[in-house]
């Protein structure tokens, strides 16, 4: 019984993509980049001036006639790189108050179809031990100093992340859970795909995937 | 309300909805004396250590709070207000309120938007076709099929087996795939809406045995591998369930299940059997999931070439009270809707992560800290859908 797990692991052979160098494999329609015009009530605000909004989109559907989801998955903005962290990136999550879809999503990152691990991105169990703090879910009252508390104990530099509609804009539940000139990195998506969030991680530590 | 009535303690009794009483074939008004509190304990040698909200290990943000003398734990203590969210739906109209419902439990949106649809249905006098009847059952039981795996692997984790952990991974991603290409989103958001629902179920039948021969080979492993085994059994007993719903209450040889007993959801033609356990312990609890992701698989393919929906507009500004009950992967979850005009004035809901709680509380006695893991992965309690109030 010891090697059955061993030879288990080695008759499935390699299923992990080759994904951000090359193009995913099977890329969801919802969420991924809405492309089109023309106006609709959004019930998030999501279309602005006959503009598709990435972050505050929860892709309800409402809008399918005028904005079409193109697969593309490339829904996130970095607006702040730390190429320090290109040999290995370590990241804390901090559920502020999401409805569990965002906490799924990411650990799916870490499932062989994806593999993290072979792009040099890790899960860290304490925030003192964490490149990067990845917020998801909207502001609660509760997690307010949990939050504050995690983002203090991280050594510099640190990069704060936040995951989902919800973490971003509030989506359609509630409000932020920090100012967004406080993000580093601003992933989109009601929850964002692993696609998403995997390219979107690599970005952060200015990979340009060439 | 077609199938509840107010003022009738009748059937089984489920647990609390806010102030309404739900049993399984009547409703009564009244709170119920459901948390307790945590007390002081310097002088007896023990502490409360406390654990959470945001730590490694948990999938959630939860307070969990042991009270120890060093080793043993003799008193348990879950808090999921940390996280807690204030959700503004009174007001709303039927279909807006929709898209907030769904995300109180993102992993379960399949049954909460299928309970609150159901409810408002209720409400307006709404009568659902046949395709949406059986198009909503197979959303449910992949819903059960994805979120068991979830829990298993969950259980693989903290044994330190990586391999299985990691199959059970790629089976749930490709689960969530096939969810994706059935209702247009991973997580069925948007894919319910009031009177109807719709598949796509062109490779459902395919993938779903691929998965279900993926998933048994994984487990007969797992039932011979005997640490992981070690680490399940005896390991937070229930001795009689009488609290609990759901696949933990199967778990304690209670064949409970809305599914048998809720009027809300036909599953007359779906055939299929309700796995029990009779230990009450964590392995029962995983074993009970196992069984349950193989019938699940099997009503999916009994129903999934049923009858197509019909695309017929619903008048959803009527007035009304209306209440449903599903089993979702947890157990039963229950909603009551006052609506009027289309406008949700009052709702309720009862979520068996919170109803599963305080039995969860009660197995951690006598538990080490090392046994919380598994003993808290296997009653696979959501926090988002226990730490929720409506505005």
């Amino acid at each position: 019984m010891s090697s059955f797990w061993f030879f288990e692991g080695l008759r499935k052979g390699r299923k992990t993509e080759k994904f951000p160098r090359a193009p995913p494999e099977s890329p969801p329609l919802r969420p991924s980049r809405m492309k089109g015009e023309g106006f609709h009530e959004c019930p998030t605000d999501a279309i602005a001036e006959g503009e598709w909004v990435q972050e505050k989109c929860i892709f309800c559907r409402r809008c399918e006639e005028q904005f079409k989801p193109t697969g593309e998955q490339d829904i996130f903005d970095v607006k702040r790189t730390e190429k320090i962290l290109m040999r290995s990136i370590h990241l804390y999550r901090l559920d502020s108050g999401s409805c569990g879809a965002c906490n799924t999503e990411f650990s799916a990152i870490f499932d062989p179809q994806y593999d993290a691990h072979r792009l040099r991105i890790f899960e860290t169990n304490t925030p003192r031990h964490a490149d990067a703090i990845v917020i998801m879910g909207i502001a609660t009252d509760g997690m307010k100093e949990a939050l504050d508390r995690a983002y203090e104990a991280m050594p510099e530099p640190k990069l704060v992340i936040a995951l989902g509609a919800c973490a971003v804009s509030g989506g359609v539940l509630g409000d932020a859970p920090l100012d967004r000139d406080m993000y580093d990195v601003e992933i989109a998506g009601c929850p964002p795909s692993p696609y998403t969030i995997l390219e979107a991680i690599d970005r952060a530590r200015g990979d340009s995937h060439d | 309300m077609k199938h509840y009535k107010f003022g009738e303690a009748r059937g089984r009794y489920i647990g609390p909805a806010g102030d309404i009483q739900v049993y399984s074939e009547g409703l009564v008004r009244g709170e119920s004396g459901f948390r307790k509190e945590r007390h002081d304990h310097e002088h007896d040698g023990q502490l409360w250590f406390d654990y959470g909200p945001s730590t490694g290990g948990m999938l959630e943000s939860v307070g969990i709070s042991f009270l120890t003398p060093g080793e043993l734990i003799s008193e348990t203590l879950v808090d999921p207000s940390f996280k807690k969210r204030t959700l503004v739906v009174k007001g709303k109209s039927v279909e807006d309120a929709l898209l907030t419902v769904e995300r109180i439990n993102g992993f379960h949106a399949a049954s909460h938007s299928i309970a609150y649809c159901s409810a408002v249905e209720d409400a307006l006098g709404i009568n659902t076709d046949a395709g949406t009847r059986s198009s909503r059952i197979v959303m449910l039981e992949m819903e059960r099929v994805r979120s068991h795996l979830e829990v298993i692997k969950r259980l693989c984790e903290p044994a330190g087996f990586g391999v299985p952990h990691s199959q059970i991974g790629y089976i749930r991603e490709r689960m969530s795939r096939l969810i994706s290409s059935v209702s247009g989103h991973r997580y069925f958001f948007s894919a319910n809406s009031i009177g109807s629902a719709a598949i796509d179920s062109k490779n459902l039948l395919g993938e779903t045995e691929a998965i279900g021969a993926e998933f048994a080979r994984v487990y007969d492993g797992l039932l011979q591998s005997k640490i992981f085994l070690n680490r399940l059994q005896n390991n937070g007993r229930n001795e009689d369930g009488q609290h609990l719903i759901g696949p933990a209450a199967r778990a304690c040889n209670r064949r409970i299940d809305a599914r048998l007993d809720s009027p809300s959801m036909d599953y007359s033609g779906a055939e299929f059997e309700v796995p029990v356990a009779e230990e009450g312990d964590s392995f029962a609890r995983f074993a009970v999931r196992s069984g349950e992701i193989m019938q699940s698989l099997s009503i999916i393919r009994n129903i999934a070439e049923g009858p197509e929906e019909e695309g017929r507009e619903h008048d959803t500004g009527g007035s009304g009270e209306g209440a449903a009950r599903v089993e979702s992967p947890q157990g039963d979850l229950f909603y009551y809707v006052n609506v009027r005009d289309g406008i949700l004035e009052d709702i309720r809901m009862l979520s068996p992560s919170m109803v599963n709680i305080s039995s969860f509380e009660a197995s951690m006695k006598g538990n080490i800290f090392t046994d919380f893991h598994f003993n808290w992965e296997s009653y696979g309690i959501w926090i988002s859908e226990a730490g929720v109030e409506f505005a």
